[in-house]
């Protein structure tokens, strides 16, 4: 693991920790409602907290917002040529594809990010908090490492179908 | 854009029997088992390049008939660059699909597997390269100039439907996709029958193939999945039924292939069993003789085939011949499945039943279904206006069976699939692309009057 | 599967189980529509009077820019294709080519042999395979009259000085052709290709480029023709041949230049022919069975994915019975019960 990565995790593991406090809350505006406060347009100070932005480099970052009753987070996954791009699009619609085996996946990732988690009381409540938290972190480390292999598998194919290919040539 | 005139590829892949074509042909050109032989993982092959470096390719060996998924033991072996041989190799293209997979599988080296289980797909990934190798190596197309046409069980959970988008989408890049359900193009199918006058989508559809007997009706082109009834009496069955009747007595031969081919060649449905044993006794040319040869030809054992002509197939009708848990007759399951739908599609279902899969060829398998199903109504409507003293209209029974019975499901596809319209129906890699996978959630309907 | 055959299987089977019906005394009534890769169509049909006479015919989109292409005249795509099949047992060709049709054999099934059959099934090829051998023809000519220079061997992609304006075009799909220029001392072949798809424009840009270095990276296939790709057409064609304006951006051209020693005997030379005109089915086959390899490993992805987060669940260690219990009612099932796999 870089230098870089670990502070990095740490931080986002501690951000999110401090921001998976959440609670029961009914809306305040529909009665009988209760929906994650982040999700709505809501202007109510006490119902939104500040977001934190941590940020690795221009190109890995992670937006925590949270609210009373629920936290969303967005992660940046980093893209460094077009092949990485394209291989994060197809990866992240995948999984979003499968959200509802996920639990906290959203479907659509908040503009600008990769890919966003929606975390509410009801997942606080039926999923050990320290264990969700385990398991972004493992995400963020497993996505980065998921998409450089497949990127090596794509050239080594690459070259592996090529020499097959004039191989035929060779007498 | 010239792919306009490309015939559609209609693939119809079951759990037993895998069924691949072009629209506009009346039998799918190629039939093999759902079947893939996957490289096993223990497998350590590639002794790496001792083989010269590949000779000239002679033209004897270039058009030869091994048809190897991957030839790189030898030749190729050598050639590639070490990086390549370890973990990122290329297990992924060594593969066989349907017969080659059966035989493959008998070596060491490849382990079998069927993709497919109780008609919906189990394991996506063996799936996705069941398609490419059947798109590629056995109809030769390339997708992105080809509908497509794929079939369904009914009550297939849409998300499946979104996974088969994906693949055809995403990894195919196919210019076209149309979901159809199994039970409807079996529908369309019976319409080359001539007793079929209007070409409606409602009917009972009784489809059986090798594992389990579905019975499931359909009004108006959208299946009635709260009625549908299974019976797990199928073809295999039958297969096994025969074959403890050749052990009771002793044959010579008493394989499973032995007992298949004597249903496929021998059995029939008759009108009345009690009847037909006194006619067996009274005429002795009734009894077959089966014979079965060895490979090479050079030993001939000889099979006598007895009751189990007629007595097979009629575990359809009466199961506790064969089986001790389900004891419930074909027709009355028909009945029951169709006294389930709405009131209003009865008259429908009970006209136009159509027979479809293998297990429903035997002769005079409609004319049987048809006679016992009407005796059953008949007896309700009897009792119904004894009881409510009103003369009823009556209900027709009729059971279609037609030429294409066998290969129904494919065949009704591949008429769907030669019209003009039906590029109107699919959803295209466009449309694909522009509202994600959840777009095939919803196919409209072949209207053909 | 590797490498793409040039033999088309379903051709083979059809034809051998005509004949097998045809032995057992029960002829076939044929009438079938096969495909093959770039807008190919054989129809296999025969009629009702005779069955053991078939015929075949094929349509393809590479027929029109094939006929078209000629040397001096004394060699038509018709008297090639003529030249080749009329040798073969149970194959003549008819005066008649069948409507809608570009071309049409006929076969006596009695008569035909395993040799005929594969030959058969490689039409599509062969009637491809006419420009490659103008070109190698000229190619001939051309070397006699003006023995190459030696260093004229790694020129790359420089026009040996040679004025000669011979280029045959293969419009074997709506926007992409395939041109052969011979010259004096090599034989060039351009594919020009295009991706309609966007993940295949960037997985097809590692492929080629993989295409480039291969040879240079590899010793053993270093006598393999020499690839090159780029996104102008490359200076052979310069003169002779202007693309549309459309869809630029992906707009590829690979170049694979053949030195003499990839066509010295007739066996060669078909081989090499089979491999190119397979090119860009080969190529795309394989971008997309890496997608599919992709598949596989994202779905093995979320899996394990899904079973880190499982750990999440509060009741995991309490009663572990109970959970599986649980855990199994929870998964998706579909109205028969039984469960979504994703």
């Amino acid at each position: 693991m870089s230098q870089s990565l670990r502070p990095y995790l740490t931080a986002v593991r501690y951000s999110l920790e401090a921001a998976l406090t959440l609670s029961n809350f009914s809306s305040q505006e529909v009665e009988r409602h209760n929906r994650p406060e982040v999700e709505v347009p809501n202007t109510s100070a006490e119902l939104l907290l500040q977001p934190m932005h941590i940020s690795r480099n221009e190109n890995e970052q992670v937006l925590i917002e949270p609210s009373v009753n629920s936290v969303r987070m967005s992660l940046m996954v980093k893209q460094a040529d077009e092949i990485e791009q394209i291989l994060v699009h197809k990866f992240t619609r995948f999984l979003e594809q499968r959200a509802e085996a996920f639990y906290i996946l959203r479907r659509v990732p908040i503009p600008g990010y990769s890919i966003s988690f929606l975390i509410t009381n009801k997942h606080t409540e039926s999923m050990k908090t320290g264990k969700l938290v385990d398991f972004i972190i493992e995400f963020m480390e497993d996505v980065d490492k998921e998409i450089s292999e497949i990127k090596l598998f794509l050239n080594a194919r690459a070259r592996f179908v090529a020499e097959a290919y004039l191989d035929e040539f060779v007498y | 854009m010239s792919y306009l005139n490309n015939p559609a590829v209609v693939m119809d892949n079951g759990t037993g029997l895998t069924k691949l074509g072009f629209a506009g042909n009346d039998s799918p050109s190629w039939v093999f088992p759902t079947a893939i032989a996957t490289a096993a993982p223990s497998n350590t092959k590639k002794s790496s390049g001792v083989g010269a470096p590949s000779a000239v390719s002679n033209e004897a060996s270039y058009f030869g008939n091994s048809t190897s998924a991957t030839n790189f033991n030898g030749a190729t072996g050598g050639l590639l660059s070490n990086n390549l041989s370890g973990k990122r190799g290329t297990e992924d293209l060594d593969f066989y699909i349907g017969n080659e997979a059966l035989v493959a599988s008998q070596g060491p080296s490849y382990s079998l597997s069927y993709p497919i289980r109780h008609g919906q797909v189990e394991n996506w990934d063996h799936m996705e390269r069941f398609w490419e190798n059947s798109i590629f190596k056995y109809l030769r197309t390339e997708p992105e100039d080809h509908f497509f046409l794929l079939t369904e069980p009914p009550l297939n959970p849409p998300e499946n439907r979104e996974q088969v988008a994906e693949i055809f989408f995403e990894s195919f890049n196919c210019a076209g996709l149309y979901i159809a359900v199994q039970a409807v193009l079996a529908l369309a199918a019976s319409w080359t029958s001539s007793k079929v006058t209007d070409r409606s989508l409602t009917g009972t559809v009784i489809d059986s193939g090798d594992g389990v007997t579905h019975v499931i009706p359909v009004a108006e082109g959208y299946v009635i999945g709260s009625a549908i009834k299974n019976i797990p009496i199928a073809g295999r069955d039958i297969t096994l039924f025969i074959q403890s009747l050749l052990r009771e007595r002793g044959e010579a031969d008493t394989s499973l292939r032995t007992a298949e081919k004597i249903k496929q060649e021998y059995c029939y449905v008759c009108p009345d069993i009690v009847k037909e044993f006194n006619k067996f006794d009274r005429d002795p040319s009734k009894f077959a003789q089966f014979v079965v040869e060895n490979q090479e030809k050079t030993r001939r054992k000889v099979v006598d085939i007895g009751y189990e002509r007629f007595l097979a197939p009629e575990i359809f009708f009466n199961p506790e011949i064969a089986s001790s848990d389900f004891l419930t007759p074909l027709p009355t399951v028909v009945d029951q499945t169709i006294q389930a739908c709405p009131i209003d599609v009865r008259k429908g279902l009970y006209n136009n039943i159509v027979l479809s899969g293998g297990s429903t060829m035997f002769k005079d398998f409609g004319r049987r279904l048809q006679r016992d199903l009407k005796s059953i109504v008949n007896n309700r409507i009897a009792q119904s206006e004894l009881l409510s003293g009103t003369k009823s209209t009556g209900v027709d029974v009729s059971v279609i069976s037609h030429r294409k019975q066998r290969n129904a499901v494919w065949f009704g596809g591949s008429l769907l699939a030669q019209t003009a319209e039906f590029k109107g129906y699919c959803h295209t890699k466009k449309d694909y692309e522009e509202y994600g996978p959840e777009i095939v959630r919803n196919f409209s309907l072949f209207n053909m009057v | 599967m590797l490498h793409l055959q040039p033999q088309n299987l379903l051709i083979q089977k059809t034809l051998n189980e005509a004949i097998e019906a045809l032995r057992k005394g029960s002829p076939l009534t044929m009438d079938r529509i096969v495909s093959d890769f770039d807008y190919t169509t054989y129809h296999i049909s025969n009629t009702a009077e005779d069955k053991s006479i078939l015929l075949l015919s094929v349509k393809t989109k590479a027929w029109v820019s094939v006929s078209e292409c000629q040397l001096d005249g004394s060699l038509t795509l018709l008297k090639f294709l003529a030249d080749h099949y009329s040798s073969l047992g149970g194959v003549t060709i008819p005066s008649e080519v069948e409507p809608g049709y570009d071309y049409t054999l006929q076969i006596t099934l009695a008569e035909l042999v395993q040799e005929s059959i594969l030959q058969l099934s490689v039409l599509k090829t062969i009637i491809l395979s006419f420009p490659f051998e103008l070109a190698i023809s000229k190619f001939i000519e051309l070397s006699q009259q003006q023995p190459a220079p030696v260093e004229a061997e790694i020129t790359g992609g420089e026009v040996a000085a040679n004025g000669d304006n011979t280029l045959f075009t293969i419009k074997y799909r709506d926007e992409e052709n395939i041109f052969i220029k011979p010259s004096n001392d090599r034989v060039t072949i351009i594919f020009e290709t295009i991706f309609q798809d966007e993940t295949d424009k960037i997985f097809g840009k590692v492929f080629l480029q993989e295409f480039v270095d291969a040879r240079k990276r590899n010793r053993q296939i270093q006598s393999a023709p020499q690839v090159l790709y780029s996104h102008e057409p490359p200076l052979e064609l310069k003169r002779l041949y202007q693309p549309p304006k459309v869809a630029e951006q992906s707009r590829r051209f690979i170049t694979f230049v053949l030195f003499p020693r990839h066509f010295q005997t007739k066996e060669l030379q078909f081989h090499s022919i089979c491999q190119l005109t397979l090119f860009r089915n080969y190529f795309h086959y394989h971008i997309k069975c890496s997608k599919a390899y992709m598949h596989s490993r994202m779905r093995f992805r979320v899996d394990s994915f899904i079973k880190v987060l499982n750990r999440a669940k509060v009741d995991e260690d309490d009663e572990n019975d109970e959970l599986s219990a649980e855990g199994r009612q929870q998964a998706r099932r579909t109205f028969t019960g039984r469960k979504i796999v994703y």
